[in-house]
């Protein structure tokens, strides 16, 4: 039996932390082989090192039973491997034939020859059924068809074995599916896939074989008849863990924040939050629903003060939030917890307590006439170190050295002890490990608790289902339905996501 | 944080800026040999030149003082993640305008000074008004606007002074500024003035602010992590346009200091290149004001012995200008710097 | 009326063609660097650098061809550090080139005190300019306007005839491709294998061989010599050009005619007695203006919902043409 590829005893550090260790993985031709792990588990690194973007420390790389050393990308490209990357490495200003023979342009007499690009593109996209327009320029295209162009772009350069790493972080449930059934028509050809993803539920739908990585080390490679969900994430986490949902009590508050028919424009100026009308209570987990970028963002920064809304009205407590800016609405007791956590959360250089002094530096106790009293700064961090379980030496650690589920609980730290009681909480989970985010899950229950109204954005429909009271669900910048937690029909809440009113379908059957 | 007023990783730091020294001296040497001068004679001349006696370790205080108050400017506007190019028109406009109220008003004396001094910080930050205004409303690049702006500056005062207040018989200056404007003067034999005191407390004052004040930490946040800040609930726009306007205001106030207290007029290039070895001096030190002070009494040094250097040798004054330039490269290169594997590292005015 | 007829006729197109073509080689070159992703201000110092070695060369090889050599050369010598300290080491690009200019302005002078015992200017000495260009027939059809098209040093050609060039490398080039690409989307290139240093490397280099030959054509054109510090901003105003042209080469050229027209309109105004001091600062003024504009121009607009607005957003929906009721709490 010849292995599409085989690695052995793969080892890769970086300085003093070593990201793969020992590992070995053999993907049978003409098989879906999931690899699995979780953040930080080293998926990436491992496929980095197959894709000849890293060099390996240690072990050997075989492909179709031939060893070699690939130490660039272009030697893994000739070898028969693709990539398609999580993040889509497509250039917007160029139009989707260009991106696609990018790095390998067809040329007549020294000039790019466009047309037979185009050409190219289209039998291409013919042959593996992946519709695409091949003038089109690649801005402004939705990230289901970025994928298809991404797909391509692997197969004109003739792979036989697609890695895919996280494709369907950003898809719906249904273009999920479509690209799994593509997935299959490709292994029914005869070529071979792997697929990392760290959803269980997905990879136990497309894979054949799966191999758990946890820590740098592979935990076990099996066909996945022989696995469970439960087993799955016991393999991933080395412990078992509850996703089930969190006991509660029904706590009806009155109504903290109230949203009325409220718009918002993107960075592209285009329509991006439409006509969003609803409200949260104290004591209510709101939880907002939908595929990444589909309004969540604008609707969180349009209610932190970040963006300016187009339209409507946003009330906290009765006080108009819509035309304040980000420090008045801090005021008014909203904290927030930003999706894109590095950038917006954090200043990554900095320390930790200068961090914990954002939007604190002119109040007591920690300032006094406008004189920071860094004395009373550190202690405060200390304190939240113990409390939020922060793992971190003190207060002078940089951001930076922490990872990216102590970063997170940095920013919960100081924004669940500013003194809001509304909490607009976005991704609370993106890119934090599964312990970390159990306790991060904790205290978000226990802010619920203590009567706090809750906005909770995901798109992680799991983590919905554990915290969220009600779902909302946003596709297009629409509110698309409300869904209660306690009875929530996962079907429903896809369909939505994916655009489809589930009264409509009803009504067809 | 008990380090107070030095930044973290010092250590580290000065040993970087010290190899950097090396090469660049050493490349230095190598440009002073092929100008046929012989580099430890060049070197000897500069450090006779800047610290011979007590009058020249004076000269060497009189040219460190422009350069350590332009070196604050730049600070400021680096510390808030603005790079105040332009200082040297700053530097400009100030001069001409403490002059201005020099000569043509007679006020009793200190109030002479105040008054001097103030329209020169005003004349500073209205110069750096309006690109700072379009660097934060309109996110205009704010270092070609200033350095285009300089060149306006240099013009604009020189067409000032002399087709609106030439001196009658005199070249290419204004009238002398009345005594009550003069700066006291710290010793007889040189016209060292309290500018330096000025400069020094300047220095660190502004580093305690940085340290310490509320609004020094908005400043340094919108700085180090504009995102960060606006998500805070910082103004970034207003922070922005404060520490640029508080660069260029820096910067007037050292050219009004430069012409009450060292030339008692204003002339054509009455400063050339302060404002450049200030934001040289300030980069060098990696924007802590503190160490701007070291940084620029060692390009006062060199200023001041360049002076000797062109009496004595053959050699140029301008062969100092390389030897700064070739430091900067030096250090901005990093040399002690661990390259690190990822390719997109940030990198910010820390060089 | 009369003077405004002086003052605008063929002679001043001619002006501007001629004040446009340093600038124009110099922002064409940055516009290699601005599209590779590179933020150059060391333009100017690759301008100065070139201009003093190009009558430096000229002296040494008797010719204006092995001048604008040397000159080049020497620019490349620039163009190559600072490709290596911000490509290589990644230092602050800014920095850099801020420091390359003053070095530029520093080791000009020292060399002219070192070899020519002077300061200030080099004139005369055996400096050989560039030969001005006569298209043979030019006279018989174009009459009194041959001047317009006839008669200029080469490297005005050259300036001119690099625009189009530039657009042929930019749209249907290889090189030309991946220096977009690395600049736009660094990540795509480095996935597929594309080295971003070479690009960027190569980048630096054609805008420092574009600089070198705006440094050659500011000493050895019109004027054949070198004086201290002779590019006065002209790189500097390249680069607001570069800022908001993007580095695309027909608004280079539009913005660089704009300048050219400033120059050479403020030379002229000299000669009627305005204060040259003013005058002199027209250009730069010219080059604010327009950068503070432009950057006006496209500022980020806030735009209202009308009902128009808010019916089509609503109605381009698929599924459903009703805003679904989510006030009234379906749990």
């Amino acid at each position: 039996m010849t292995f599409a590829v085989e690695l052995k005893g793969i080892t890769k550090r970086f300085g003093a932390f070593t990201a793969n260790s020992g590992i070995d993985l053999a993907v049978r031709q003409g098989e879906i082989h999931a690899i699995i792990g979780e953040n930080g588990a080293g998926k990436t690194t491992l496929m980095n090192v197959l894709f000849g973007l890293l060099q390996p420390d240690e072990g050997t790389i075989s492909v179709n039973g031939k060893p070699m050393a690939i130490d660039s990308p272009a030697v893994a490209i000739n070898e028969g491997l693709g990539m398609v990357h999580q993040h889509f490495k497509l250039v917007p200003s160029l139009t989707v034939a260009d991106n696609i023979f990018l790095g390998m342009e067809i040329r007549r007499r020294g000039l790019i020859d466009r047309a037979a690009q185009v050409e190219r593109t289209r039998a291409l996209s013919q042959k593996f059924g992946l519709k695409v327009d091949a003038q089109e320029r690649v801005a402004g295209l939705s990230v289901g068809i970025e994928q298809r162009i991404e797909i391509l772009k692997v197969l004109a350069r003739n792979a036989r074995t697609i890695i895919l790493d996280e494709p369907t972080a950003v898809l719906t449930p249904q273009e999920s599916r479509d690209l799994f059934q593509t997935l299959r028509s490709f292994v029914d050809d005869g070529m071979t896939v792997i697929f990392i993803s760290h959803h269980l539920e997905e990879v136990m739908a497309v894979s054949d074989t799966i191999t758990v990585l946890r820590d740098g080390r592979v935990v076990a490679t099996r066909p996945k008849q022989e696995l469970t969900k439960r087993e799955l994430v016991r393999l991933m986490v080395g412990r078992d863990v509850s996703f089930d949902r969190r006991p509660r009590h029904i706590v009806q508050g009155e109504s903290v924040l109230e949203i009325e028919d409220l718009w918002a424009r993107d960075d592209r100026r285009l329509a991006a939050l439409k006509s969003a009308t609803f409200s949260v209570r104290a004591g209510e987990i709101v939880g907002i629903a939908g595929v990444a970028g589909n309004g969540q963002t604008e609707l969180a920064e349009v209610l932190s003060g970040l963006r300016e809304a187009s339209h409507g009205s946003a009330k906290l407590h009765g006080k108009e939030l819509v035309g304040c800016t980000p420090a008045e609405i801090r005021d008014l007791g909203l904290a927030h917890v930003p999706g894109d956590r590095l950038a917006r959360g954090v200043d990554r250089n900095a320390a930790l307590s200068t961090n914990i002094l954002m939007g604190r530096q002119k109040k007591a106790p920690f300032a006094k006439n406008g004189i920071i009293n860094w004395t009373v700064v550190q202690d405060e961090m200390r304190a939240l170190i113990k409390r939020f379980d922060i793992r971190a030496r003190g207060p002078r650690d940089v951001a930076r050295s922490l990872s990216g589920g102590n970063i997170q609980k940095v920013v919960l730290a100081r924004e669940f002890t500013a003194g809001g009681d509304m909490l607009l909480i976005d991704q609370p989970s993106r890119g934090v490990d599964i312990g970390a985010q159990e306790a991060i899950h904790d205290e978000i229950m226990r802010q619920r608790a203590e009567g706090r109204a809750i906005l909770l954005i995901s798109t992680q429909l799991d983590e919905l289902k554990a915290l969220a009271d009600r779902i909302i669900v946003m596709f297009e910048g629409r509110i698309m339905g409300v869904v209660d937690g306690n009875t929530m029909d996962e079907d429903a809440i896809g369909l939505m996501m994916a655009g489809v009113d589930p009264s409509d379908v009803k009504e067809d059957e | 944080m008990k380090t107070a007023l030095l930044p973290d990783g010092l250590i580290r730091t000065l040993a970087g800026q010290a190899l950097a020294f090396v090469v660049a001296l050493s490349l230095g040497a190598v440009i002073i040999l092929m100008i046929d001068e012989s580099p430890i004679a060049v070197f000897m001349t500069l450090m006779r030149g800047a610290f011979g006696d007590a009058e020249k370790i004076a000269g060497t205080l009189l040219q460190t003082t422009p350069i350590l108050i332009c070196g604050i400017a730049a600070c400021i506007g680096l510390r808030g993640g603005m790079f105040n190019v332009g200082i040297e028109g700053q530097l400009f406009l100030g001069g001409f305008a403490a002059a201005w109220v020099g000569f043509a008003f007679a006020l009793p004396p200190f109030v002479h000074i105040i008054v001097a001094v103030a329209c020169a910080i005003l004349a500073g930050a209205a110069w750096v008004a309006i690109p700072a205004y379009f660097r934060v409303r309109y996110g205009t690049n704010e270092v070609v606007s200033t350095i285009l702006a300089n060149y306006i500056a240099v013009l604009l005062t020189s067409y000032f002074t002399i087709f609106l207040f030439k001196r009658p018989g005199g070249w290419s200056e204004t009238p002398p500024i009345l005594p009550t404007a003069y700066l006291p003067e710290l010793f007889s034999f040189s016209r060292l003035n309290i500018g330096l005191l000025i400069g020094l407390f300047l220095a660190i004052a502004t580093a305690a602010f940085f340290r310490w004040a509320s609004a020094g930490y908005a400043a340094t946040m919108v700085g180090s992590a504009p995102k960060f800040a606006e998500y805070g609930g910082i103004n970034v726009r207003k922070v922005g346009f404060s520490v640029l306007l508080a660069s260029g205001a820096v910067g007037g106030l050292a050219g009004g200091i430069e012409t009450l207290g060292v030339h008692h007029r204003f002339m054509e290039g009455f400063a050339p290149g302060f404002g450049f070895d200030g934001l040289i001096a300030a980069l060098l030190a990696n924007g802590s004001p503190i160490g701007t002070i070291f940084t620029a009494l060692f390009f006062g040094a060199l200023r001041a012995g360049s002076l000797l250097l062109e009496v004595d040798t053959t050699a140029s004054r301008e062969i100092i200008t390389v030897i700064q330039a070739l430091i900067i490269l030096a250090v901005s290169a990093d040399l002690m710097m661990r390259r690190r594997g990822d390719r997109t590292g940030e990198r910010r005015w820390k060089f | 009326m009369e003077v405004l007829s002086t003052i605008f006729n063929v002679a001043l197109i001619v002006a501007t063609i001629r004040t446009t073509a340093p600038i124009l080689l110099v922002a064409l070159g940055g516009s290699f660097t601005t599209k590779a992703g590179i933020f150059n201000i060391g333009l100017e110092g690759q301008m100065l650098i070139a201009a003093f070695f190009a009558v430096l060369g000229s002296i040494w090889t008797g010719s204006s061809l092995g001048g604008m050599v040397i000159g080049v050369a020497a620019a490349l010598v620039f163009a190559l550090v600072f490709a290596v300290l911000v490509i290589s080491f990644r230092a602050n690009e800014v920095v850099v080139g801020l420091a390359l200019n003053i070095l530029a302005g520093g080791m000009t002078i020292s060399l002219m005190k070192a070899i020519f015992g002077t300061r200030g200017s080099i004139v005369g000495r055996g400096i050989v300019g560039l030969p001005k260009v006569q298209i043979p027939g030019a006279r018989d059809i174009l009459g009194p306007y041959t001047q317009l098209i006839s008669g200029y040093t080469p490297l005005i050609y050259v300036a001119f005839i690099a625009v189009p060039v530039l657009i042929l490398i930019y749209g249907r080039t290889r090189l030309g491709l991946y220096i977009r690409v690395v600049g736009e989307k660094p990540e795509a290139a480095e996935a597929l294998g594309i080295s971003i240093a070479k690009v960027r490397y190569t980048a630096a280099l054609l805008c420092g061989l574009l600089a070198g030959l705006a440094g050659a054509h500011m000493s050895l054109g019109y004027i054949t010599m070198f004086t201290e510090n002779m590019s006065s901003g002209r790189g500097f105003m390249a680069v607001a050009i570069l800022i908001f042209s993007g580095g695309d080469p027909w608004r280079v050229l539009a913005g660089c005619l704009l300048f050219g027209f400033a120059d050479a309109l403020s030379l002229r105004l000299q000669t009627f007695g305005f204060p040259s001091y003013l005058v002199l600062a027209v250009p730069y003024t010219v080059a604010l203006t327009a950068l503070f504009a432009l950057s006006w121009k496209a500022r980020p607009k806030l735009i209202r919902e009308t009902i128009e607005t808010m019916q089509r957003a609503l109605s381009v929906h698929p599924a459903k043409s009703e805003t679904p009721d989510t006030s009234s709490n379906r749990s």
